[in-house]
């Protein structure tokens, strides 16, 4: 693990109209590291992770991925290549085959053929556990197995960095560990990873660090052994409580 | 590791008894060709003799509303397009053309089109000339401008679609999710790129089946071109009724021949939005 920060957060805020909902955050993720944001929904988690891939333009602070700074809008398209994103609802492409979600993207951004990025996504498929779904489509396709094809489509762009909103929180109980161990094995594989998710399975096994996160700023950064025996804020104790009953 | 998972999706069942694959309308479709082949061969004085002075009328009908069509496609698109554009001038452009068309009767786009435009061009051209401006002979051409009908009529016709079809395609983008939109953007493709292999893909087919009524209403409303001197069947059956006094029998068969395209075309509409159908 290099030490140079792979993500450098400075001073980042965030308004929607008169809400604030990122409050001058500062955080940096070394390359390998899977660290999970936590805290109750409108804590501006969703809001921050948004922001280090631009689908949310920081109003104030800086942002730099991989060396390049995301200020420029030049830059933009290029950060983006480098990070993928799997979203709470998936967010497939339904009029493409599970196949041709993940060949898109490879093809006109990548410009890669249509045999090399067939191959890759066959080999994605079958790595997310799904082989045999290449030309289902979306509809066709259970929750945990769209978001499986959701996290091979991001992973074909072969990027440094993977973000993930509430990857498991619009699925169905039953199929939450089939995505949480697909995650579990990227994170094995040494992944840069950033989670959203109170799914407290995941932290403990694969979580290097916890950012608890409350009214748009960070209130605690810790590891997962520290915030199950001894959280230092109030407001984590009190927080923690409610989800782990 | 469990992997639940849903039954396959099934194709939905033929409902209440019908056949499957056959669109009751096209009977229809067939009842009205059928009237108008019993009408000429039994009475061929006087509706074979209208048919045979329709038909070069219902070429023109055709060409204009289909010419007119492809164009309305276009414009449409760009006006959709630049409604929801992220630069607010485009935006503000795109909304004033929509508004403002909308706010203005076809009849009155197709007058000031066909009998307006020519003398504001030629009175721009006059004036370029009397300022000595020749523009490489373009000053001229505008002085000496005559307005082509059919092209006349085409141009309104687009003018006009063109907003409310506009409006369609904007609808239909909106439609869909903005998750769609993020997904391909965080996958490194340019707003472009993004609605062109996500985004239209998914809103055509929300679309079609309003474009396709559109395509109806505009085969309808081509007969008001016939007011700026464009020989369309309605036309041409005017002038039929001016040489011989039988309005019930001329109108009967453009009433007819209007079904008929309209119907037939709506069958066609429809076909595709079955084809195009897709689970979600």
């Amino acid at each position: 693990m290099s030490a140079e920060p792979i993500i450098q957060i400075r001073g980042v805020h965030k308004w929607f109209g008169r809400v604030h909902a990122v409050r001058g955050v500062d955080l940096d993720v070394r390359r390998g590291e899977v660290v999970v944001i936590i805290g109750p929904s409108g804590s501006g988690k969703s809001t921050l992770l948004r922001c280090i891939n631009h689908l949310e333009t920081p109003d104030e602070g800086t942002i730099v991925v991989d060396g390049i700074p995301l200020t420029e809008s030049k830059n933009i398209n290029k950060v983006r290549e480098e990070v993928g994103m799997v979203f709470q609802q998936f967010n497939l492409f339904p009029h493409l085959s599970a196949l041709e979600n993940i060949c898109l993207a490879q093809r006109i951004v990548r410009k890669r053929d249509a045999k090399q990025a067939e191959q890759l996504a066959h080999e994605l498929l079958a790595k997310v556990g799904i082989p045999e779904k290449a030309d289902s489509f979306p509809g066709q396709l259970s929750g945990g197995q769209q978001q499986r094809v959701a996290i091979a489509r991001a992973l074909a762009m072969q990027p440094k960095i993977m973000l993930f909103d509430e990857p498991t929180s619009a699925l169905d109980p039953e199929m939450i560990t089939e995505v949480l161990d697909v995650m579990l094995d990227l994170a094995r594989e040494g992944m840069t990873m950033v989670v959203v998710s109170h799914e407290m399975g995941f932290v403990r096994a694969a979580a290097r660090r916890i950012v608890f996160m409350d009214e748009g700023a960070i209130v605690e950064e810790t590891t997962p052994e520290e915030l199950f025996t001894n959280p230092k804020h109030e407001r984590t104790k009190l927080f923690l409580s409610k989800i782990l009953h | 590791m469990p992997d639940v998972e849903k039954p396959e999706a099934i194709p939905r069942p033929a409902t209440n008894g019908r056949l499957t694959g056959f669109d009751r309308w096209w009977g229809l479709f067939a009842a009205v060709a059928v009237i108008i082949v019993v009408l000429a061969v039994s009475q061929p004085d006087p509706y074979w003799r209208i048919i045979k002075f329709l038909g070069d009328g219902i070429k023109i009908t055709v060409t204009v509303t289909l010419v007119s069509y492809v164009c309305i496609l276009v414009v449409g698109l760009i006006a959709g397009l630049g409604r929801v554009a992220k630069s607010g001038l485009i935006r503000g452009i795109a909304s004033v053309y929509v508004e403002v068309i909308r706010g203005i009767p076809l009849l009155v786009q197709l007058y000031i089109i066909y009998f307006a435009s020519p003398k504001l061009l030629q009175d721009l051209g006059n004036g370029l000339l009397a300022h000595g401006l020749t523009l490489g002979g373009l000053a001229a051409g505008l002085a000496s401008f005559r307005m082509n009908a059919e092209l006349g009529a085409i141009a309104g016709l687009t003018v006009c679609y063109g907003a409310y079809v506009g409006e369609i395609y904007r609808a239909g983008i909106q439609s869909i999710p903005r998750g769609q939109m993020e997904a391909a953007r965080s996958l490194g493709m340019s707003q472009m790129q993004a609605m062109r292999y996500v985004v239209l893909p998914q809103a055509i087919r929300v679309i079609l089946p309003p474009l396709g009524n559109e395509f109806v209403s505009l085969l309808k409303d081509s007969s008001l071109v016939s007011t700026v001197a464009v020989t369309d069947m309605t036309r041409r059956g005017r002038e039929f009724m001016g040489r011989e006094f039988i309005p019930l029998e001329v109108l009967t068969l453009v009433a007819l021949f209007y079904l008929l395209m309209t119907v037939f075309s709506a069958r066609i509409v429809s076909y595709i939005e079955r084809k195009t159908s897709y689970v979600r």
